[in-house]
């Protein structure tokens, strides 16, 4: 049997285990590859660089926990920007066990800046229905949440008192792995004209590159390789650009295993 | 955190945590070697946790603060204080509340119509809510996002762009025209669309292939920083 001919039957275990030390070496050993800015994160970047102290932006979490790796890092570092700016942050959830990741994702970045629950920051827990959700925020967010996750009524938090719909928050993000943001532009952007910006899985990305175009959000932040930019924006390394090493070998070794399956075909195919 | 060994120590709250979700993801990837009933215990541990959890926090979050409380709240209203306005005001509660139970209708078959009274209703505002915004999001602002380059041309490779972006728009929209046979000047515009398209693929698929490996560094990271205290 030929080398070719090896190559077709190759047990598929095998390049399970090069992807694995693939993304495990670069892991350990930290190479420190470059990460270029794109300019649907800068955008993001420049907008809230903006915005002034005391200004009010809304988080929601609308994605599970099957995606926590691509979602931690970008969270943290918006909520790290954020923070830093004394911006004040609205969390919610438009997915069940978002509800969880966010609560847990906002208490544990504004400890980092000794933020004040209720003051600096709240977070109103979960509701399903996507657009009546939506819709009704643009009413009265008292309405949609009348108390916060932690059972306390929003008209006794400081904070809540600042907020009665979108016409008090500066901008929305969704951190999701979904088309969620497609319901924030269509129902929070087109209608209230509420700024929005998406924290998005990477294969999510493509569906937004026209909402870009057309002006309908800010700016993006896509996958591992957005988090790494927004950390180096923010200059706050962090495990996305540590990923990133991890990332670009592994899809070294892909390269590879494609270009020696392509060659192994055409060989097969001309000794035949 | 660490226990003296590597490991971080079983004994402590966030340890054990950190031990069960190691050993859960081990036994996950472990069907990359092959199907195997530590596998499947995993997964079917996995959506029963998942399920649970939409369960616990749908009734937490949803049902008790907008179901339950408001209407026993109406009921004590209703009967302590009393007064037509207070049955008025639980009459106007109530009907949500018996709209959303009317969708259980569909667990007893002689009764499964009932439902269709709740849902038609949802549909109704879905439909209402989406079509004008998905007419202004998708197309109108679609549109005028395609056209508005050409208005603002500055330079040479602008002016490249905006037609890039146009011929896009227009070969790809010919390309879905299935009412013509695509031969001929039509064949080679939606020829030009099947590129794009290409292109598009091309792109998701690679974007793709990112958020796997994405999640695959994200375990490992759990496993070689928070389990093994390789990583500092």
């Amino acid at each position: 049997m030929s080398i070719w001919e090896k190559a077709k039957t190759l047990d598929r275990r095998i390049i399970f285990l090069f992807m694995f030390l693939g993304v495990g070496l670069p892991l350990l050993a930290k190479i420190g590859l470059p990460v270029s800015v794109t300019d649907d994160v800068r955008n993001v970047y420049n907008y809230i660089e903006k915005l002034e102290p005391g200004d009010i932006v809304l988080v929601s979490y609308d994605h599970d926990t099957g995606t926590l790796p691509e979602m931690i890092p970008m969270s943290d570092a918006i909520l790290r920007h954020l923070f830093k700016k004394d911006i004040r942050v609205v969390g919610m959830a438009l997915r069940a066990e978002g509800n969880g990741i966010g609560r847990q994702n906002i208490r544990r970045t504004s400890a980092e800046f000794d933020k004040t629950e209720g003051t600096d920051y709240v977070f109103l827990g979960f509701r399903p229905e996507i657009t009546a959700a939506i819709l009704g925020l643009g009413t009265s967010f008292e309405k949609v949440f009348p108390k916060d996750d932690r059972g306390i009524p929003v008209g006794e938090l400081p904070l809540m008192n600042e907020v009665s719909n979108y016409n008090d928050v500066k901008l929305v993000i969704s951190v999701t792995d979904d088309d969620t943001p497609v319901y924030w532009v269509n129902y929070a952007n087109a209608r209230f004209k509420v700024k929005v910006v998406a924290g998005l899985t990477a294969v999510m990305a493509t569906t937004f590159f026209p909402f870009i175009d057309s002006g309908q959000m800010v700016g993006m932040v896509a996958g591992l390789k957005g988090a790494a930019e927004y950390e180096k924006l923010i200059k706050t390394p962090g495990r996305a650009a540590r990923g990133m090493d991890a990332q670009s070998i592994a899809h070294l070794v892909m390269i590879g295993f494609i270009i020696i399956g392509n060659v192994a075909f055409i060989m097969r195919r001309r000794g035949k | 955190m660490n226990s003296g060994l590597i490991c971080v120590s079983l004994f402590t709250a966030d340890g054990a945590g950190i031990w069960i979700a190691s050993i859960l993801t081990l036994a996950i990837y472990s069907f990359l070697y092959k199907d195997n009933p530590i596998y499947r215990f995993s997964e079917s541990l996995l959506i029963g946790i998942s399920v649970g959890f939409l369960l616990v926090t749908t009734f937490d979050t949803t049902l008790l603060p907008k179901a339950f409380e408001p209407v026993g709240k109406g009921l004590s209203v209703m009967f302590g204080i009393g007064g037509f306005g207070s049955i008025i005001s639980f009459i106007w509660l109530l009907i949500p509340v018996a709209l959303g139970l009317l969708m259980f209708a569909r667990f007893v078959p002689k009764y499964a119509w009932m439902s269709r009274v709740a849902l038609a209703l949802y549909i109704g505002f879905g439909a209402g809510a989406s079509i004008p915004a998905n007419m202004q999001s998708y197309i109108l602002r679609q549109i005028d996002a395609t056209i508005r380059p050409f208005l603002h041309i500055d330079s040479f490779w602008s002016l490249i762009n905006a037609i890039v972006i146009l011929a896009g728009l227009i070969s790809t929209l010919f390309y879905f025209f299935f009412s013509k046979e695509q031969k001929g000047a039509f064949g080679k515009i939606t020829r030009l669309g099947t590129f794009y398209l290409m292109i598009f693929f091309g792109a998701t698929f690679g974007y793709t292939v990112m958020a796997r490996i994405s999640l695959l560094i994200g375990r490992l990271t759990f496993l070689l920083k928070d389990w093994l205290g390789l990583i500092s």
